[in-house]
């Protein structure tokens, strides 16, 4: 893991470095973008951490298998789907939940169903979309996503 | 940033948004804390442990974030995915959707003037689609769900991005004059 973060973090760090000959006012708001963003989401994912800590406590691995497992896999599909639908959070909140969901003995598709639901799929965010696209759009669009994080999370089941 | 985002109905939604799961966590914490204090206490410890492990990865996805929020202009994405029709707004709007950044509630409105300017409509829901990607946030998910996962679910969602759209476009299409 501190690989990945550390190759990550000298890149970006590069490219601030290399932004910054070019302009300085530009690179600086950047960093500002950043900073905001830190904050902004800081709330959510110590909540995300807080959660995770309490998902793997107090719920029993069986429950998950029994909710999520392989055995149950069509209502585990959609339970996996349903729960990311209405979940909304950055998608850096939905990996690390897919994750312990994982461990706990999920059925996989129904896990990255979970995963791109909850990126794609905003039951939430839904009368937003729809007072700005209209409703057609929105619900259409919401529908046809929600079937597209199942099939995904089947094909990736199937790939991996 | 963008001069044309309307800001009128965000606030209370968006801080409702924003802040319910931190609210829920700490009801549960308190349910928690009340009904068995070791096992919140471990809870605790758990999350502690797990941010640990991913602080470092955070702060480099925010700073990327930062970095395509001001180096790559909306207007600049606007300008091509706009008027022109074609199988090439199609791709160029997959690619734009896994590159782009930032919440939903700032992307909606800059698509809708998209598609006034003219896009089809294929084009804002493969750019929707395709944003599920998130280029930028790839390391955290390959962190959590391993390679074969993250790859396997960025190629897929890339795969659909396009069907969907046209899939949306039809629907929108049912029973209106062609070129509305």
């Amino acid at each position: 893991m501190n690989n990945v973060a550390f190759i990550y973090l000298t890149l970006v760090t590069g490219a601030y470095l290399l932004l910054f000959r070019r302009s300085r006012d530009k690179t600086r708001q950047s960093l500002r973008v950043a900073g905001q963003s830190l904050v902004r989401m800081a709330p959510m994912l110590a909540a995300i951490f807080g959660l995770i800590g309490l998902f793997q406590v107090f719920i029993p691995a069986d429950l998950i298998e029994r909710w999520l497992g392989a055995s149950s896999s069509g209502t585990a599909l959609l339970t996996g789907g349903l729960i990311g639908a209405i979940a909304i959070g950055p998608p850096v909140a939905a990996f690390p939940l897919a994750g312990s969901m994982l461990d706990a003995g999920a059925w996989p598709p129904a896990a990255a169903a979970f995963v791109v639901s909850w990126i794609s799929v905003g039951v939430l965010t839904l009368p937003f979309e729809a007072e700005i696209f209209g409703l057609r759009f929105a619900l259409s669009r919401n529908v046809i996503a929600f079937l597209t994080a199942l099939l995904i999370g089947l094909l990736i089941g199937w790939l991996t | 940033m963008n001069p044309e985002t309307p800001r009128r109905p965000l606030s209370a939604w968006t801080s409702l948004r924003a802040q319910w799961l931190p609210l829920i966590t700490l009801l549960l914490y308190g349910w928690a804390f009340r009904a068995s204090p070791g096992q919140a206490g471990e809870a605790l410890a758990i999350a502690a442990k797990t941010f640990g492990s991913v602080a470092l990865l955070i702060v480099a996805v925010m700073g990327l974030v930062g970095l395509t929020q001001v180096w790559i202009s909306r207007d600049a994405v606007a300008r091509l995915l706009g008027r022109e029709a074609g199988f090439k707004a199609l791709l160029l709007s997959a690619l734009c959707g896994t590159v782009l950044i930032g919440p939903a509630y700032l992307i909606f409105p800059l698509l809708m003037s998209i598609h006034r300017q003219g896009a089809r409509w294929a084009v804002i829901v493969t750019l929707l689609t395709a944003y599920a990607v998130k280029i930028p946030m790839i390391p955290l998910e390959i962190e959590f769900l391993g390679w074969d996962f993250s790859l396997a679910r960025s190629l897929l969602t890339i795969l659909f991005a396009i069907p969907c759209g046209l899939a949306v476009e039809a629907i929108m299409e049912i029973g209106q004059p062609k070129n509305s």
